[in-house]
C-alpha cells in the first residue's frame, strides 16, 4: 500500500494494509469526484493510486443493469466497486437538473488479489452500512466538498463546511468499525473445504492478525502452533453466499470450441429468478458470451450451461444473480489454459 | 405387470438426474436396436440428460419414474430452439418407453408434461423427429394428438475418420 510521507497508518487504524475504501459521487460538473478515502484521504491527490479508480467499469455500468458490483483487476488488487442512489436536497450546477435528483454514490473496496475472496462480502456489507446510516446525508459531505473550493467563504457556507466535515468524520468512523468488524470475524472461519479461503487466512496471519483460535488442539510436533488446515474443525461462521452453488466440472468441448460448466444448488430449497453470465474481459469491459435465465433452480440440481469460447480468449468469469435482490450469488473466475492443463 | 393403462396418479414426472444414466443408457439403447437413432454409448454422459442451457437453445430430459417401486419406465428430450425468425420451436426427440412399459399409456404423460414445458418456454410449435422407416402407424398414432407431417428431413451420414482429418480453413 503507497505510504504517504513515511509514515504508517496502522496504529491507527490496524486494517489499513488489507482495504482501501472509496467513497465517490458523480458530480454533473467535474464527473467523477472523491468524497471520502478510508484509511486516509490524502491519497486522493495521488495520481498513480487514483488512476484505477478513475477507469473503474463501476462508472460505465447502467442505473437498470442487473449486475449487483463490477470488479476490476490491477496490479495485484482487486478494485470491487458498486453504486447506489441516494437522497438529495442540493441545488444542481446542471440544467435539467432538479435539488431532489438523486445523488449518484459509488462504493470502491480494493484487497489484494490474495484476500480478494473476502471482496463479496466486504463491499455488500460496507455498502449496505453507508446506504442505511447515511444515505440520507451523503448530499451534505458533497455540498461542503463543493464549496470547501469556493475562495470566498460566507458565514453560511462555513457552516455548511463545518457540519459537512462532521458527517463525513462520522462516515469514516464507520468504514473503519464495518471493516475492522468485518475482518474480525472473516478470520474466525476455518471452513477447511476451500483452498483459496485458507490462503487468505495464512495471508491475514503473515500480517500479523491473531489467528491462534484455528490451531489444532493438542498440537505438538510443530515449531507453530498455527495449522490451518485442521479436516476436524467445523466453520464456525458460513459465507452462505459461497456456499449455495458449487461448479461440479469445468470441461473444454468440441475442440475447445465450447465450455461446459456444470453447477449444483446445494441448498434443500428452490431457487428462483436467477441469471447465468458468462463473460470475458477486454480492456476494462465485460463482453458476455452467455445470458440465460433460470425461473426455477430445483433444490440440489446440477445444471450445464454450454456457451461458445472466442479465439485468444482464455479468461471468463461465470456469474450467478438474483433477480429479486440485484445482487450477485456467486461468480468464478475460469482460465481456458489452466484447464487444458488439468485435462492433459 | 399387468396390461392395463397405467394411471397418471402412479408415475412421477421429473426431470433427469445423474443417478439415472444407466436407466436411460439401457432405454436408449433399446431405442438404438430397433431404429438406429445414430446412439454413440462414448457421447451419452451422465451429465447428457441434465438440464441444459446454451445460447438459443434449452434442453431438458424428462423421466417418467413409477411412483411405486421407483423404477425409470420412460424417457424423451426436449429442446427449444431459436430459429432465424428468432421464434422457439420445440422438439420432442429420443422419445423412449421400456419395451414391457409400451402400449400403457406412459408415452402420452409424458408428452402432455413435455408440451406444458414447451408452452411455458415460448415454443409456437412442437415437432418430433421420428424415423423415415418407421411404421406408418406411428404418424397416425401422433396424429391423434394433433401432429401433423409437414416436413421431410434428408440426412446423409459423414465418415468420422473423415471429419477428423479436413482442417477447417
Amino acid at each position: 500500500m503507497v505510504n504517504l510521507n513515511g509514515s504508517s497508518l496502522s496504529e491507527k487504524y490496524p486494517f489499513e494494509e488489507l482495504a482501501v475504501v472509496y467513497v465517490l459521487f458523480f458530480d454533473e460538473a467535474q464527473g467523477h469526484v472523491p468524497l471520502l478515502i478510508y484509511p486516509d484521504d490524502r491519497y486522493k491527490n495521488d495520481k498513480n493510486f487514483m488512476r484505477p479508480i478513475k477507469y473503474h467499469p463501476i462508472w460505465f455500468l447502467g442505473a437498470e443493469d442487473v449486475l449487483d458490483h463490477i470488479d476490476l483487476e490491477f496490479k495485484g488488487y482487486t478494485f470491487f466497486g458498486k453504486r447506489f442512489l441516494a437522497k438529495s436536497l442540493r441545488k444542481k450546477r446542471r440544467a435539467g437538473l432538479e435539488e431532489e435528483t438523486p445523488e449518484t454514490i459509488v462504493i470502491i473496496v480494493s484487497l489484494p488479489n490474495k484476500i480478494e475472496i473476502f471482496g463479496d462480502d466486504l463491499i455488500k456489507t460496507l455498502t449496505d452500512e453507508i446506504r442505511n446510516n447515511f444515505g440520507s446525508k451523503m448530499y451534505e459531505i458533497i455540498q461542503a466538498e463543493i464549496l470547501r473550493d469556493q475562495v470566498i467563504k460566507s458565514p453560511e457556507t462555513k457552516k455548511i463546511i463545518e457540519k459537512g466535515n462532521k458527517i463525513k468524520a462520522e462516515l469514516m468512523d464507520l468504514i473503519d468499525k464495518t471493516s475492522e468488524h468485518f475482518f474480525s470475524n472473516v478470520i474466525k472461519q476455518s471452513d477447511t473445504t476451500s483452498i483459496k479461503m485458507q490462503k487468505a487466512i495464512s495471508y491475514l496471519a503473515l500480517k500479523g492478525i491473531d489467528v491462534a483460535h484455528i490451531a489444532f488442539k493438542n498440537y505438538k510436533d510443530s515449531f507453530s502452533t498455527i495449522k490451518l488446515f485442521d479436516p476436524n474443525v467445523k466453520p464456525s461462521m458460513k459465507l452462505n453466499t459461497k456456499n449455495t452453488f458449487s461448479i461440479n466440472s469445468i470441461n473444454l468441448m468440441n475442440d475447445s470450441q465450447e465450455l461446459e460448466i456444470l453447477v449444483q444448488n446445494n441448498t434443500n430449497k428452490e431457487l428462483t429468478n436467477l441469471t447465468i453470465k458468462i463473460t470475458h474481459v477486454k480492456e476494462y469491459f465485460e463482453k458476455e458470451v452467455l445470458n440465460e435465465f433460470i425461473d426455477l433452480w430445483f433444490p440440489k440440481e446440477e445444471l450445464l450451461f454450454i456457451s461458445p469460447t472466442l479465439p485468444q480468449i482464455n479468461e471468463y468469469i461465470f456469474f450467478i444473480l438474483d433477480e429479486n435482490k440485484k445482487e450477485r450469488l456467486f461468480s468464478k473466475r475460469i482460465n481456458l489454459e489452466l484447464i487444458n492443463k488439468q485435462n492433459s | 405387470m399387468s396390461k392395463d393403462i397405467i394411471d397418471e396418479a402412479d408415475i412421477i414426472i421429473r426431470n433427469y438426474r445423474t443417478s439415472d444414466y444407466e436407466a436411460t443408457l439401457e432405454i436408449l439403447k433399446e431405442l438404438q436396436d430397433q431404429f438406429n437413432i445414430g446412439l454413440n454409448e462414448e457421447k451419452w454422459r451422465e451429465t447428457s440428460g441434465l438440464r441444459q442451457f446454451k445460447p438459443n437453445l434449452k434442453r431438458i430430459t424428462l423421466i417418467a419414474e413409477l411412483k411405486s417401486s421407483g423404477e425409470v419406465v420412460s424417457m424423451g428430450m426436449l429442446e427449444a430452439v431459436k430459429n432465424n425468425l428468432g421464434q422457439y420451436i420445440g422438439y420432442l426427440n429420443n422419445w423412449a418407453t421400456k419395451k414391457e412399459y409400451i402400449g400403457k399409456g406412459v408415452g402420452k404423460i409424458l408428452a402432455d408434461k413435455a408440451e406444458q414445458i414447451l408452452k411455458s418456454w415460448g415454443c409456437e410449435s412442437v415437432r418430433i423427429n421420428m424415423a423415415y422407416k418407421g411404421e406408418r402407424k406411428l404418424i397416425e398414432v401422433f396424429g391423434k394428438a394433433g401432429f401433423d407431417p409437414i416436413i421431410i428431413v434428408l440426412e446423409k451420414k459423414f465418415n468420422t475418420d473423415e471429419l477428423n482429418q479436413t482442417p477447417i480453413t
